[in-house]
Protein backbone atom coordinates (compact mmCIF):
# COMPACT_ATOMS: atom_id res chain seq x y z
CA UNK A 1 0.00 0.00 0.00
CA UNK A 2 1.61 3.43 -1.15
CA UNK A 3 1.12 6.41 1.39
CA UNK A 4 -0.06 9.76 0.36
CA UNK A 5 3.19 11.98 1.48
CA UNK A 6 3.13 15.39 1.82
CA UNK A 7 5.85 17.62 4.01
CA UNK A 8 5.78 21.40 4.46
CA UNK A 9 9.16 22.84 4.95
CA UNK A 10 11.16 26.06 4.49
CA UNK A 11 14.74 26.21 3.16
CA UNK A 12 16.92 26.24 6.44
CA UNK A 13 15.10 24.44 8.56
CA UNK A 14 17.06 21.28 9.69
CA UNK A 15 14.21 19.05 10.76
CA UNK A 16 12.58 19.44 7.50
CA UNK A 17 16.14 18.17 6.05
CA UNK A 18 16.05 15.55 8.48
CA UNK A 19 12.76 14.30 8.02
CA UNK A 20 13.23 14.24 4.11
CA UNK A 21 16.21 12.32 4.80
CA UNK A 22 14.55 9.73 6.89
CA UNK A 23 11.72 9.29 3.89
CA UNK A 24 14.51 8.75 1.39
CA UNK A 25 16.49 6.36 3.24
CA UNK A 26 13.24 4.24 4.03
CA UNK A 27 12.08 4.48 0.06
CA UNK A 28 9.05 6.69 0.73
CA UNK A 29 7.57 8.92 -2.08
CA UNK A 30 6.45 12.09 -1.12
CA UNK A 31 5.70 15.78 -2.11
CA UNK A 32 7.45 18.46 -0.69
CA UNK A 33 5.84 22.15 -0.46
CA UNK A 34 8.23 25.22 0.40
CA UNK A 35 5.62 27.58 2.54
CA UNK A 36 8.16 30.41 2.24
CA UNK A 37 7.51 30.43 -1.57
CA UNK A 38 4.29 29.00 -1.74
CA UNK A 39 1.58 30.89 0.05
CA UNK A 40 -1.17 28.98 -0.80
CA UNK A 41 0.62 25.79 0.51
CA UNK A 42 1.08 27.78 3.90
CA UNK A 43 -2.34 28.60 4.67
CA UNK A 44 -2.76 24.95 3.98
CA UNK A 45 -0.64 23.85 6.32
CA UNK A 46 -1.87 26.13 8.82
CA UNK A 47 -4.93 24.87 8.60
CA UNK A 48 -4.71 21.10 8.64
CA UNK A 49 -2.42 21.72 11.72
CA UNK A 50 -3.55 24.93 13.32
CA UNK A 51 0.01 25.61 14.15
CA UNK A 52 2.96 28.05 12.30
CA UNK A 53 6.06 25.87 12.48
CA UNK A 54 8.02 23.41 10.25
CA UNK A 55 8.21 20.33 9.25
CA UNK A 56 4.23 19.93 8.84
CA UNK A 57 4.25 16.02 7.39
CA UNK A 58 0.25 14.95 6.46
CA UNK A 59 0.13 10.99 5.62
CA UNK A 60 -2.63 10.13 4.42
CA UNK A 61 -4.74 12.93 6.45
CA UNK A 62 -2.78 12.06 9.72
CA UNK A 63 -0.97 15.01 10.94
CA UNK A 64 2.40 15.32 12.35
CA UNK A 65 4.22 19.06 13.30
CA UNK A 66 7.90 18.22 13.46
CA UNK A 67 10.69 15.45 12.88
CA UNK A 68 8.83 12.46 15.32
CA UNK A 69 10.95 8.95 13.95
CA UNK A 70 8.67 6.91 15.87
CA UNK A 71 5.59 8.45 14.56
CA UNK A 72 6.65 8.46 11.36
CA UNK A 73 7.66 5.08 11.25
CA UNK A 74 4.30 3.90 12.93
CA UNK A 75 2.00 5.87 10.06
CA UNK A 76 3.97 4.56 7.53
CA UNK A 77 4.26 0.86 9.04
CA UNK A 78 8.26 1.13 8.18
CA UNK A 79 8.93 -1.93 10.99
CA UNK B 1 27.16 -2.71 33.59
CA UNK B 2 28.57 -0.40 31.90
CA UNK B 3 32.27 0.87 32.44
CA UNK B 4 31.01 4.78 31.33
CA UNK B 5 27.29 5.77 30.52
CA UNK B 6 27.96 8.91 28.42
CA UNK B 7 24.60 11.49 28.36
CA UNK B 8 24.39 13.94 25.16
CA UNK B 9 25.05 13.68 21.79
CA UNK B 10 26.58 16.93 20.95
CA UNK B 11 30.34 17.58 20.34
CA UNK B 12 31.47 17.42 23.91
CA UNK B 13 29.56 13.43 23.46
CA UNK B 14 30.80 12.47 20.39
CA UNK B 15 34.34 13.44 21.46
CA UNK B 16 33.93 11.16 24.93
CA UNK B 17 32.74 8.48 22.63
CA UNK B 18 35.18 8.38 20.36
CA UNK B 19 37.78 8.01 23.36
CA UNK B 20 35.97 6.22 25.73
CA UNK B 21 35.66 3.73 22.25
CA UNK B 22 39.51 3.81 21.60
CA UNK B 23 39.73 2.99 25.31
CA UNK B 24 37.96 0.06 25.05
CA UNK B 25 35.21 0.73 27.44
CA UNK B 26 31.93 -0.71 27.35
CA UNK B 27 30.48 2.76 26.78
CA UNK B 28 27.03 3.00 26.43
CA UNK B 29 25.62 6.29 24.58
CA UNK B 30 22.33 7.88 25.40
CA UNK B 31 21.00 10.82 23.49
CA UNK B 32 17.89 12.62 21.86
CA UNK B 33 20.52 12.74 18.66
CA UNK B 34 23.12 14.21 17.83
CA UNK B 35 24.84 17.44 16.72
CA UNK B 36 24.27 19.31 20.01
CA UNK B 37 22.85 22.72 19.86
CA UNK B 38 24.27 23.71 16.68
CA UNK B 39 22.02 21.19 14.69
CA UNK B 40 19.81 24.09 13.76
CA UNK B 41 22.28 26.13 12.69
CA UNK B 42 22.54 26.67 8.83
CA UNK B 43 26.08 28.13 9.17
CA UNK B 44 29.23 26.79 11.39
CA UNK B 45 32.39 28.22 10.39
CA UNK B 46 34.49 28.09 12.90
CA UNK B 47 34.72 24.09 13.47
CA UNK B 48 38.64 23.72 13.41
CA UNK B 49 39.29 22.44 10.07
CA UNK B 50 36.49 22.79 7.81
CA UNK B 51 35.71 26.12 6.58
CA UNK B 52 32.02 26.20 6.28
CA UNK B 53 29.01 23.51 6.94
CA UNK B 54 25.47 23.01 7.97
CA UNK B 55 24.86 21.87 11.92
CA UNK B 56 22.84 18.86 10.17
CA UNK B 57 26.84 18.12 8.42
CA UNK B 58 28.10 18.45 11.74
CA UNK B 59 25.65 16.08 13.58
CA UNK B 60 26.52 13.88 10.99
CA UNK B 61 30.21 13.68 11.13
CA UNK B 62 29.73 13.10 15.01
CA UNK B 63 27.45 10.39 14.65
CA UNK B 64 29.42 8.49 11.97
CA UNK B 65 32.47 8.60 14.19
CA UNK B 66 30.77 7.27 16.94
CA UNK B 67 29.03 4.87 15.23
CA UNK B 68 32.08 3.18 13.44
CA UNK B 69 32.83 2.20 17.53
CA UNK B 70 31.45 -1.27 17.97
CA UNK B 71 32.30 -1.40 21.57
CA UNK B 72 29.55 2.12 21.93
CA UNK B 73 26.46 0.62 22.28
CA UNK B 74 23.33 3.78 21.31
CA UNK B 75 20.31 4.29 22.45
CA UNK B 76 18.41 6.93 20.94
CA UNK B 77 16.34 8.98 20.86
CA UNK B 78 16.28 8.71 24.52
CA UNK B 79 16.65 10.97 27.21
CA UNK B 80 18.25 10.94 31.11
CA UNK B 81 15.63 11.80 33.31
CA UNK B 82 17.27 10.66 36.91
CA UNK B 83 20.51 9.44 38.28
CA UNK B 84 21.06 7.80 41.35
CA UNK B 85 24.18 6.27 43.31
CA UNK B 86 24.19 2.50 43.47
CA UNK B 87 25.09 1.02 47.30
CA UNK B 88 25.09 -2.52 47.73
CA UNK B 89 27.20 -2.33 50.73
CA UNK B 90 29.23 -4.56 49.16
CA UNK B 91 31.15 -2.95 45.63
CA UNK B 92 34.44 -1.48 46.75
CA UNK B 93 32.83 1.81 44.71
CA UNK B 94 29.59 3.03 44.03
CA UNK B 95 28.39 2.77 40.69
CA UNK B 96 25.30 4.97 39.06
CA UNK B 97 22.35 3.65 37.73
CA UNK B 98 20.91 6.08 34.58
CA UNK B 99 17.14 6.27 34.01
CA UNK B 100 15.68 7.15 30.99
CA UNK B 101 12.28 8.71 29.55
CA UNK B 102 11.70 5.19 28.35
CA UNK B 103 11.68 3.95 31.55
CA UNK B 104 14.61 1.75 31.05
CA UNK B 105 17.02 1.82 33.85
CA UNK B 106 21.22 1.01 33.14
CA UNK B 107 24.02 1.23 35.48
CA UNK B 108 27.38 2.38 34.91
CA UNK B 109 30.93 2.37 36.85
CA UNK B 110 31.59 5.94 35.57
CA UNK B 111 29.35 8.58 34.31
CA UNK B 112 30.09 11.51 31.48
CA UNK B 113 27.41 13.97 31.50
CA UNK B 114 27.67 16.25 27.86
CA UNK B 115 23.64 16.99 28.07
CA UNK B 116 24.69 20.88 27.39
CA UNK B 117 21.68 23.69 27.22
CA UNK B 118 18.87 24.58 25.77
CA UNK B 119 16.58 27.69 25.37
CA UNK B 120 16.07 29.64 28.03
CA UNK B 121 12.30 30.49 27.92
CA UNK B 122 10.43 33.60 29.26
CA UNK B 123 8.59 31.85 31.74
CA UNK B 124 5.79 33.91 31.20
CA UNK B 125 2.08 33.51 31.01
CA UNK B 126 0.71 32.20 27.10
CA UNK B 127 4.34 31.32 26.17
CA UNK B 128 3.42 27.52 26.63
CA UNK B 129 -0.20 27.77 25.37
CA UNK B 130 1.06 29.80 22.02
CA UNK B 131 4.61 27.13 21.17
CA UNK B 132 4.10 26.71 17.42
CA UNK B 133 1.11 28.97 17.56
CA UNK B 134 3.32 32.30 16.92
CA UNK B 135 6.20 31.56 19.77
CA UNK B 136 8.97 30.09 17.63
CA UNK B 137 12.11 29.61 19.55
CA UNK B 138 14.12 29.07 15.49
CA UNK B 139 13.88 32.43 13.54
CA UNK B 140 16.01 29.94 10.46
CA UNK B 141 13.06 27.59 10.66
CA UNK B 142 10.09 29.29 11.32
CA UNK B 143 10.74 33.35 9.99
CA UNK B 144 8.90 32.75 6.13
CA UNK B 145 6.02 31.77 8.17
CA UNK B 146 5.45 35.13 8.97
CA UNK B 147 5.54 36.72 5.79
CA UNK B 148 3.34 39.77 6.03
CA UNK B 149 3.33 39.79 9.72
CA UNK B 150 4.19 41.92 12.38
CA UNK B 151 6.65 39.85 14.45
CA UNK B 152 8.67 40.45 18.26
CA UNK B 153 12.14 39.05 18.71
CA UNK B 154 12.33 38.91 22.43
CA UNK B 155 16.58 39.59 23.20
CA UNK B 156 18.90 42.27 23.09
CA UNK B 157 22.27 40.23 22.25
CA UNK B 158 24.02 38.42 18.70
CA UNK B 159 21.16 35.65 18.92
CA UNK B 160 17.98 38.14 18.93
CA UNK B 161 19.88 40.78 16.76
CA UNK B 162 20.43 37.91 14.05
CA UNK B 163 17.04 36.84 14.65
CA UNK B 164 15.49 39.88 13.55
CA UNK B 165 17.34 39.64 10.48
CA UNK B 166 16.38 36.42 9.19
CA UNK B 167 12.74 37.84 9.64
CA UNK B 168 13.62 41.17 7.44
CA UNK B 169 13.09 39.61 3.85
CA UNK B 170 9.56 38.21 5.68
CA UNK B 171 8.12 40.48 8.06
CA UNK B 172 7.40 43.85 7.32
CA UNK B 173 7.78 45.20 10.70
CA UNK B 174 9.78 43.70 13.75
CA UNK B 175 9.51 44.86 17.33
CA UNK B 176 13.44 44.22 18.82
CA UNK B 177 12.34 44.01 22.70
CA UNK B 178 15.47 44.73 24.90
CA UNK B 179 15.45 43.95 28.53
CA UNK B 180 18.64 46.53 29.25
CA UNK B 181 19.24 49.83 28.07
CA UNK B 182 21.13 49.07 24.83
CA UNK B 183 21.46 46.14 22.52
CA UNK B 184 24.08 44.26 23.50
CA UNK B 185 24.93 42.43 20.41
CA UNK B 186 28.28 43.16 18.21
CA UNK B 187 28.77 46.59 16.67
CA UNK B 188 28.66 45.00 12.90
CA UNK B 189 25.09 43.61 13.78
CA UNK B 190 23.67 46.22 15.44
CA UNK B 191 24.61 48.73 13.20
CA UNK B 192 22.42 46.58 10.79
CA UNK B 193 20.16 46.62 12.93
CA UNK B 194 19.43 50.34 13.18
CA UNK B 195 19.86 50.82 9.77
CA UNK B 196 16.10 48.90 8.91
CA UNK B 197 13.57 50.97 8.66
CA UNK B 198 11.49 47.98 9.57
CA UNK B 199 13.11 46.99 12.89
CA UNK B 200 11.95 48.89 15.77
CA UNK B 201 13.73 48.77 19.19
CA UNK B 202 12.55 49.11 22.35
CA UNK B 203 15.07 48.79 24.94
CA UNK B 204 13.59 48.59 29.21
CA UNK B 205 11.34 46.37 28.21
CA UNK B 206 10.62 43.15 29.87
CA UNK B 207 8.20 41.14 28.39
CA UNK B 208 4.74 40.08 30.55
CA UNK B 209 2.48 38.21 28.75
CA UNK B 210 1.53 36.62 25.02
CA UNK B 211 -1.98 37.23 24.43
CA UNK B 212 -4.33 35.33 21.64
CA UNK B 213 -6.90 33.18 20.64
CA UNK B 214 -6.02 30.25 18.71
CA UNK B 215 -2.46 32.30 17.09
CA UNK B 216 -0.75 34.80 19.01
CA UNK B 217 -2.13 38.54 19.05
CA UNK B 218 0.02 40.48 20.94
CA UNK B 219 2.61 40.97 23.79
CA UNK B 220 2.37 43.20 26.80
CA UNK B 221 5.69 43.95 28.61
CA UNK B 222 6.52 46.55 31.15
CA UNK B 223 8.61 50.32 30.49
CA UNK B 224 10.88 49.98 33.00
CA UNK B 225 11.53 53.33 32.82
CA UNK B 226 8.08 54.09 34.44
CA UNK B 227 5.68 53.89 32.05
CA UNK B 228 3.86 51.04 33.18
CA UNK B 229 2.75 47.90 30.49
CA UNK B 230 2.46 48.75 27.38
CA UNK B 231 0.58 46.58 24.94
CA UNK B 232 1.80 45.53 21.16
CA UNK B 233 -0.35 43.81 18.07
CA UNK B 234 1.12 41.41 16.88
CA UNK B 235 1.47 37.98 15.13
CA UNK B 236 4.36 36.19 16.49
CA UNK B 237 7.13 36.11 19.04
CA UNK B 238 10.93 34.70 18.48
CA UNK B 239 12.20 34.33 21.79
CA UNK B 240 16.23 34.76 22.03
CA UNK B 241 17.16 35.12 25.69
CA UNK B 242 20.40 32.59 25.65
CA UNK B 243 20.45 29.10 26.76
CA UNK B 244 20.27 27.23 30.07
CA UNK B 245 22.37 23.75 30.84
CA UNK B 246 20.42 20.81 31.39
CA UNK B 247 21.54 19.64 34.51
CA UNK B 248 18.46 19.07 36.47
CA UNK B 249 18.82 15.57 36.30
CA UNK B 250 22.40 15.24 38.36
CA UNK B 251 21.70 18.09 40.21
CA UNK B 252 21.27 16.57 43.31
CA UNK B 253 24.45 14.52 43.17
CA UNK B 254 26.88 16.88 41.75
CA UNK B 255 27.76 21.04 42.74
CA UNK B 256 26.17 23.39 40.25
CA UNK B 257 26.87 26.94 40.13
CA UNK B 258 24.21 29.63 40.15
CA UNK B 259 23.29 29.46 36.74
CA UNK B 260 22.93 25.54 37.37
CA UNK B 261 25.94 24.72 35.41
CA UNK B 262 27.86 21.90 37.07
CA UNK B 263 31.13 23.12 38.36
CA UNK B 264 34.20 21.06 37.12
CA UNK B 265 37.86 20.59 37.52
CA UNK B 266 39.13 22.37 34.40
CA UNK B 267 41.82 20.20 34.48
CA UNK B 268 39.99 16.69 34.43
CA UNK B 269 36.51 17.41 33.71
CA UNK B 270 35.54 15.88 36.92
CA UNK B 271 32.59 17.01 39.36
CA UNK B 272 32.70 17.09 43.20
CA UNK B 273 31.40 13.34 42.97
CA UNK B 274 33.93 10.90 42.47
CA UNK B 275 33.08 8.87 38.83
CA UNK B 276 30.70 11.62 37.68
CA UNK B 277 32.86 13.51 34.67
CA UNK B 278 31.28 16.62 32.88
CA UNK B 279 31.93 18.77 30.01
CA UNK B 280 30.92 21.14 27.49
CA UNK B 281 27.70 23.35 27.94
CA UNK B 282 26.37 22.29 30.90
CA UNK B 283 29.72 22.46 32.78
CA UNK B 284 31.19 25.73 34.04
CA UNK B 285 33.08 26.13 31.10
CA UNK B 286 33.55 29.75 29.94
CA UNK B 287 33.35 29.37 26.45
CA UNK B 288 30.05 27.98 25.25
CA UNK B 289 32.06 26.45 21.73
CA UNK B 290 31.60 23.63 20.01
CA UNK B 291 35.28 22.80 19.61
CA UNK B 292 36.41 23.84 23.36
CA UNK B 293 33.40 20.90 23.73
CA UNK B 294 34.83 18.60 22.34
CA UNK B 295 38.09 19.24 23.69
CA UNK B 296 36.51 18.93 26.97
CA UNK B 297 34.68 15.33 26.41
CA UNK B 298 38.55 14.02 25.34
CA UNK B 299 39.34 15.47 28.91
CA UNK B 300 36.46 13.64 30.35
CA UNK B 301 36.37 10.35 28.54
CA UNK B 302 40.08 10.22 29.61
CA UNK B 303 39.92 11.00 33.43
CA UNK B 304 36.85 8.43 33.36
CA UNK B 305 39.36 5.94 32.26
CA UNK B 306 41.79 6.62 34.68
CA UNK B 307 39.23 6.67 37.03
CA UNK B 308 38.00 2.89 36.69
CA UNK B 309 42.11 2.27 36.22
CA UNK B 310 42.27 3.07 39.44
CA UNK B 311 38.93 1.49 41.36
CA UNK B 312 40.18 -1.35 39.19
CA UNK B 313 43.51 -1.59 41.16
CA UNK B 314 42.03 -0.93 44.41
CA UNK B 315 39.91 -3.93 44.12
CA UNK B 316 40.84 -7.09 46.28
CA UNK B 317 39.71 -9.29 43.06
CA UNK B 318 42.27 -7.42 41.23
CA UNK B 319 45.13 -7.21 43.57
CA UNK B 320 45.01 -10.90 43.95
CA UNK B 321 44.83 -11.53 40.01
CA UNK B 322 47.63 -9.08 39.53
CA UNK B 323 49.70 -10.24 42.54
CA UNK B 324 53.52 -10.76 41.59
CA UNK B 325 52.77 -8.95 38.05
CA UNK B 326 54.17 -5.37 37.11
CA UNK B 327 51.90 -2.82 37.92
CA UNK B 328 48.97 -1.61 35.58
CA UNK B 329 50.11 -0.51 32.45
CA UNK B 330 48.48 3.01 31.74
CA UNK B 331 49.89 4.40 28.25
CA UNK B 332 48.59 6.90 26.94
CA UNK B 333 48.45 6.14 23.64
CA UNK B 334 45.93 6.86 21.33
Amino acid sequence: MTNKVVIYTTPECVYCKMTKEFFKENKVVYEEKDVSIDDKAREEMVAKSGQLGVPVVDIDGKIIVGFDKEKLTELLKLN
Amino acid sequence: MYDVIIIGGGPAGAAAGVYSARKKLKTLFISEGFGGQSLVSDDIENWVGIKKMTGLELAKMLEEHVRAYENVEIKMPEKAVSVKEISDGLSVQAGWEVGTDKNNVYQTKALIVVSGGRRRRLNVSGEDKFEGKGVSYCSTCDAPLFKDKIVAVIGGGNAGAEAAIDLLPYAPKIYLINRGSELTADPLIVEEIKKSPKIVIINNAETQEIIGDKFVSGLKYLDKQGSGQKELALDGVFVEIGSVPNSEFVKALVETNRAGEIIVDHKTGATSRPGIFAAGDVTDEIYKQNNISAGDGVTAALSAYNYLLNIKKQSPAFAEATAGKPAYENKNSN
